[in-house]
């Protein structure tokens, strides 16, 4: 299958114009490092950048440092988002539940996420556990409102053919309310994932200090080392945009069966 | 291809769900019985921990008593210490948010119009909104010091990113037919945009600012525990450390009700633009 | 039914994991958590200028259960210092801690069920330093500066009283709110124009990033700080032998730490924390080794400690009567003292700070 010319040459004019300001800011950036235009302590040269983050790589285990802040994320997701689910599902289903449950559960979500964190230390103490609560936390609160949300809005004329079938409460569940949220709840689950992983530095910011990248960062930060902040934001990105991208697959290959019914 | 995988900021807004508009409906007997019953599990709760406390179940370092929280809250009130941080922390949220929203309308308005620009800037501008803000923070702190630039610079990039993809999603989608409208009605441009594109891309900008408020008030927070000597987030840290628990309580408290009223009052002033633009499309 | 089902499973599950969750109650091991309210340079998991830096680091307690495979010692080091380790205690995360006096009587006001077991790090000189570039010469000229001192800490509250005596409160300078690592940072890049603190400042000085304008070191020593080694109540009573061992090897960590033939080894020793020797000589400069590093209770602590609840509560750190009484615990610390023949290696001093029994 051969794609028509005047598509291809339109890709390759916005590779080359996406690729136009990033080369230039690092053109600058070296220029004005180099050429001593900018204090090297705000800007250091990309030479420097580079071989601090060959040195905490190799020397200083930046890889284990990394996959202590990854195991958070993904524990804590992993409970937010089940624990989420669940939640609003039986927000969903049960109407005593609904008008008991979630008048103050959408008064308790206004309070920001990481007012949470006196509490939180003083509730569960330095251990690894107060920071993956505190991601779980971060994770729940998409997924509950999105989870609920799919499953209020299930289409009325399936939920009566479920009735006409004579479902059990399962079988409404698991054939018609799952279903027909999931879009929903992936979009859900989607912000869950992005939000435990702003979660996940928060904690290593303002709970005790342990390693992983957060800590990374603000040991950068404390020793005036420009160099070392920006290869601690840079994996930040490169996580979140991982962390985006497999979402974004799972979530694309979830409703792949929508494409072919509607 | 899902949009979403660019960003967060074009999921559903987070405080879009349908309950509270259900509320709205009219103050008739079942809204109130609705009210009645929601208000049960918060006074179960108080009621739960009043006892606990009460009873000694519950160690103060834990969880201070209702009462003490209610009397600590009374005495900020009083002394006017609440509304003094809970006015630092607003004045800073509107200053940010608005030079981030601006800055960011601007930005959308530019690359939705154009696909020139949205070619040149689109792809640095998402590698930059992979970065969580709280984690530009720290690279700010380096280069602006603690001071209020430092805070305004945060809380505006937390706008800005919202603000720029919506604005510029929105404007792509208004149907190519609607301009040609504008076109054979000899519109000049600033009129086809005034008349037609932003009303069009209203609802989405909206979106924007709604997910950029929001954005800017969670990076409030965050700077304003990193460094801060006043504000509510720094009245959280000043509680953590002297381990007075009640101010805690109260200052989340207080940032909960600002968050609230922030949310009520978009939806209010949503539903005022949208009648506005529905009467000016007749 | 499919429901009960579940719920059946879920509670099999649960117990299942409870059972897992809880130590094997055969093997009696007993993991001892203690606590130190402050952290090395670059997070280094080691401190300095107290005797409970000297158990740390020449590892006084790992070698007294080096005989008792089951007992395991483990250090923990916060950033967060004393506001954080009564966090920590409020959650049962920690049996001992080294902790200085505001925050163990702020823990204490709070309900922290705690006792007081022998002085470690009392008598520590508090350091006043400004941004390099700063025209400030005296504490009197703090007026409206932004000054940083680690809120909650035993220096916030030294930190008070010297703006007291200069006629400043709180309120008359803008305190911001870092750990000494932060400070370092900010008054560096003279973000801050002064800051509390004890060796990273010197250290900042000895670089030429500060200037050290005052001391509390020979000025009254009132404006002293205070801290020691607290043991939470439950552990102690379910384990007074194990407790006792624990205290007898902290008042050996202290008394090595005073012989004076010791010094250059023990800030070597200290280093482990990153601190540079030459910073601890100035920090010790003038001082016996045997006065900063003394384990006694006596009428002098106890009565600095009364003053720092009255103080505490006076400056609004406190918002309740705090009382020391049945708080401080030295029969753990006078059998220790008896046991190693240590009655009188220490001076005693009296409330009024003059040496007893001379």
């Amino acid at each position: 299958m051969s794609v028509p010319a005047s598509f291809r040459t339109r890709r390759l004019v916005r590779i080359r114009r996406g690729l136009t300001l990033p080369v230039v800011l690092l053109v600058l950036w070296e220029v004005s490092s180099r050429g001593g235009l900018v204090d090297a302590r705000f800007l250091p040269s990309l030479e420097e950048v580079y071989f601090t983050a060959k040195r905490e790589l190799i020397d200083n285990n930046l890889i284990g440092e990394l996959g202590f802040s990854l195991f958070r994320n993904v524990v804590g997701f992993f409970i937010g988002s089940g624990l989420g689910i669940l939640f609003a599902t039986l927000l969903a289903l049960s109407r005593t539940a609904d008008a008991l449950i979630t008048p103050t559960f959408n008064g308790l979500k206004q309070i920001s996420l990481l007012a949470w964190i006196p509490l939180i230390s003083i509730w569960f103490g330095f251990g690894e556990q107060a920071k993956i609560v505190f991601v779980a936390i971060a994770a729940f609160i998409p997924v509950v409102l999105n989870t609920y949300e799919g499953m209020r809005n299930a289409p009325r004329d399936l939920i009566e053919v479920g009735h006409a079938l004579q479902f059990t409460r399962v079988q409404r569940i698991a054939r018609i309310l799952v279903p027909s949220a999931l879009p929903s709840i992936a979009t859900g689950v989607h912000l869950g994932l992005i939000y435990s992983w702003l979660a996940t530095v928060g904690a290593e910011y303002f709970l005790a200090v342990g390693p992983g990248v957060g800590g990374l960062i603000i040991a950068g930060r404390e020793r005036f080392d420009m160099a070392l902040v920006m290869v601690g934001v840079l994996i930040l990105g490169v996580v979140g945009f991982i962390l985006n991208r497999l979402a974004a697959t799972v979530e694309s290959y979830l409703l792949r069966w929508r494409a072919t019914t509607h | 291809m899902s949009i979403i995988s660019q960003d967060v900021s074009l999921a559903p807004a987070p405080n879009e769900v349908p309950v509270a508009r259900r509320a709205r409906t009219s103050i008739n007997r079942r809204g109130f019985r609705r009210f009645a019953i929601a208000l049960v599990l918060p006074f179960g709760l108080l009621l739960a921990w009043w006892i606990a406390s009460n009873q000694g179940w519950l160690p103060e370092q834990i969880l201070p008593s209702p009462a003490y929280v209610y009397s600590t809250a009374l005495e900020m009130i009083a002394s006017g210490e609440i509304f003094y941080h809970a006015g630092v922390s607003l004045r800073r949220v509107v200053v940010g948010f608005l030079f981030g929203a601006l800055a960011g309308l601007k930005l959308g308005m530019a690359m939705g119009l154009s696909r020139r620009v949205d070619d040149y800037v689109r792809p640095l501008f998402l590698a930059f909104a992979q970065i969580p803000t709280l984690g530009w923070i720290p690279l700010l702190m380096l280069i602006f010091g603690i001071g209020e630039t430092l805070k305004i610079i945060v809380i505006a990039k937390g706008a800005l990113v919202p603000m720029t993809i919506n604005t510029a999603a929105g404007i792509r989608g208004v149907p190519e037919s609607f301009v040609e409208v504008g076109h054979a009605l000899r519109f000049s441009r600033l009129q086809t945009l005034r008349l037609i594109v932003l009303p069009g891309a209203a609802p989405s900008i909206f979106t924007g600012i709604r997910y950029g408020l929001t954005h800017s008030w969670t990076a409030l927070v965050g700077v304003e525990l990193l460094a801060s000597s006043e504000g509510l987030g720094y009245l959280l840290v000043w509680g953590r450390q002297m381990f007075w628990l009640d101010v805690v309580i109260v200052a989340m408290i207080a940032v909960g009700v600002i968050g609230f009223l922030m949310d009520k009052g978009l939806d209010v002033s949503e539903v005022y633009v949208q009648r506005w633009n529905d009467r000016e499309g007749e | 039914m499919s429901l009960s089902t579940f719920t059946r499973r879920a509670a099999l599950a649960a117990l299942a994991l409870t059972f897992l969750a809880s130590p094997t109650l055969a093997e009696e091991r007993l993991k001892i958590n203690i606590g130190y309210a402050a952290i090395g340079l670059d997070n280094r998991p080691y401190a300095e200028g107290t005797s409970a830096a000297t158990a740390r680091a020449g590892e006084y307690l790992e070698k007294e259960f080096g005989n008792d495979p089951n007992i395991k010692i483990e250090w923990f080091f916060f950033k967060g210092a004393g506001p954080a380790v009564n966090e920590a205690f409020a959650n049962n995360q920690l049996d001992f801690a080294y902790q200085g006096d505001l925050p163990s009587l702020i823990g204490r006001a709070n309900g922290l069920k705690t006792k007081y077991l022998l002085a470690s790090g009392a008598r520590k000189p508090l350091y006043l330093a400004v941004a390099k570039d700063a025209d400030i010469k005296a504490v009197a000229e703090l007026k409206g500066k932004k000054v940083a001192y680690q809120r909650g800490t035993n220096g916030h509250l030294a930190a008070i009283k010297i703006l007291e005596a200069n006629g400043l409160t709180e309120k008359d300078i803008q305190v911001i709110n870092l750990d000494s690592a932060g400070t370092v940072a900010a008054l560096t890049s003279q973000d801050i124009d002064a800051a509390f603190g004890d060796t990273t400042l010197i250290n900042l000085a000895s670089k030429g990033n500060a200037k050290v304008i005052y001391t509390t070191k020979g000025d009254d020593p009132r404006f002293g700080r205070n801290a020691g080694i607290i043991g939470r109540e439950d552990f102690i009573n379910q384990h007074p032998e194990i407790t006792q061992r624990i205290v007898d090897a902290f008042v050996r960590a202290a008394q090595w730490s005073s012989d004076e033939p010791n010094r250059a080894t023990l800030f070597e020793l200290w280093h482990k924390s990153g601190t540079p020797v030459p910073i601890l000589e100035d920090y010790f400069s003038n001082d016996k080794l045997a006065y900063r590093n003394s384990p006694l209770i006596d009428d002098l602590l106890v009565s600095q400690y009364e003053e720092q609840g009255v103080k505490a509560k006076e400056f609004g750190l406190i918002r309740r009567d705090v009382s020391v009484e049945g708080w401080f615990e030295p029969k753990y610390l006078k059998a220790s003292l008896e046991k190693l023949g240590l009655q009188n290696f220490w001076q005693a001093y009296g409330a009024n700070g003059k040496p007893l029994g001379s």
